[in-house]
């Protein structure tokens, strides 16, 4: 594993100043299902959405819907940080978001269902403060949607 | 932050799921996330106990076209571009094919060729698009993912890393965007913007690469003492 230590100073720092208010002390939900009854969502931090939705800016803490419905393989990424591999999602949408892998998992019955809407945000340029509308706007989107679990994945 | 449950995965950033493709692999990325949600208590965080497969750059394609800098007929650097771009163009039609008709190229509006002139034209005039960053920062993301898809064109595995060495110590696009870089950096109230443009991995190869050509052009040299 990688540890702090062995970063370079600009990336430990950055990752550093993350832990910032309102992130308070950990949560923590037993989940009281099986896995196979789970309705899951797919969040990710990947700056995706769909060609006709306006792109992500600099430095932006809003958030774009992805209707589970729609053919994932139009997202496309205006995530605005320069700092990491956009060859591998430009091969395989479902490197970053995998919804495809979660459709055979509801197909096989190893989950329960899918959301019907996904959330894509831009996670690059902002403190966490910034995310707190848009954060539980999706929270309280997800439960209207009856998630049980997300499943997030950063870039 | 630390979140409820946590996966910690060892591959390169912007490839969370570890291998393009690989539909075993990325379930079993996913299995091992979704036995986190039987824990107990928490925070967890806990390793996944693979590595994404090693690919030998040896393995890696060899670069599809030659990237020679500014030819004798390609002295600005809007012709030197354009004339990258005629000879991408075949490799991206041909990725873009593979890959079922699916492209992330054309989210800043104008087309590639657009975006290209319009670049030039600021560098061979010395300008800097100050008063059109928001396109600017479209433009180049639209124009690196094209030649992303170019270069990956190639069957077989790349390593990612390769394509970024390719794509900024190679290609006359990565030239001109570490010289707008560097333009922007001359200036402190706008030295922040080479931050969106070039990878801080990129600029540091790239600065290694100056050294390195300087102590080759020095040790060269038959006056030196």
């Amino acid at each position: 594993m990688v540890k702090l230590a062995d970063l370079p100073e600009y990336e430990r720092e950055h990752l550093l100043s993350k832990s910032e208010p309102p992130l308070g002390p950990p949560v923590w939900q037993q989940v009281k299902k099986d896995i196979s009854a789970l309705r899951i969502a797919l969040i990710t931090t990947a700056g995706l959405h769909f060609r006709d939705d306006p792109s992500f800016d600099f430095a932006d803490a809003t958030f774009r819907p992805i209707s589970g419905s729609e053919n994932a393989a139009n997202l496309v990424m205006s995530h605005s940080s320069v700092n990491f591999d956009k060859s591998g999602f430009a091969e395989d949408v479902n490197l970053v978001f995998p919804i495809d892998r979660f459709r055979e998992l509801e197909v096989a019955n190893k989950i329960g269902s899918l959301a019907d809407v996904h959330y894509s945000f831009m996670g690059a340029g902002l403190s966490p403060q910034a995310y707190e509308t848009s954060a539980l706007q999706v929270a309280s989107l997800l439960k209207k949607d009856q998630v049980d679990a997300v499943f997030l994945t950063p870039v | 932050m630390q979140p409820p449950r946590s996966l910690w995965v060892s591959f390169s950033l912007g490839r969370p799921l570890g291998v393009p493709n690989d539909v075993a692999f990325q379930h079993r990325v996913i299995g091992a996330a979704l036995d986190l949600l039987n824990a107990e208590r928490g925070p967890v965080l806990e390793d996944f106990p693979e590595d994404a497969p090693h690919i030998e750059i040896d393995d890696t394609p060899a670069c599809p076209v030659t990237f020679a800098r500014p030819a004798s007929n390609t002295n600005t650097w809007q012709a030197a571009l354009l004339a990258e771009l005629q000879t991408l163009t075949p490799w991206h039609d041909l990725g873009k094919r593979k890959r079922g008709g699916r492209t992330l190229v054309g989210i800043s509006g104008p087309d590639v060729k657009g975006n290209l002139e319009k670049l030039g034209q600021y560098l061979d005039d010395s300008k800097l698009p100050i008063s059109e960053l928001k396109w600017f920062k479209a433009a180049i993301e639209d124009l690196k993912v094209f030649y992303i898809e170019s270069l990956t064109a190639q069957p077989g595995s790349y390593h990612p890393s390769i394509i970024e060495d390719i794509f900024w110590l190679e290609t006359t696009l990565g030239a001109a965007l570490l010289k707008m870089s560097e333009r922007f950096e001359q200036d402190p109230a706008i030295a922040s913007v080479t931050r969106i443009i070039v990878p801080r991995s990129a600029l540091e190869k790239h600065k290694k690469s100056i050294y390195l050509k300087q102590e080759t052009e020095v040790s060269n040299n038959p006056w030196r003492i």
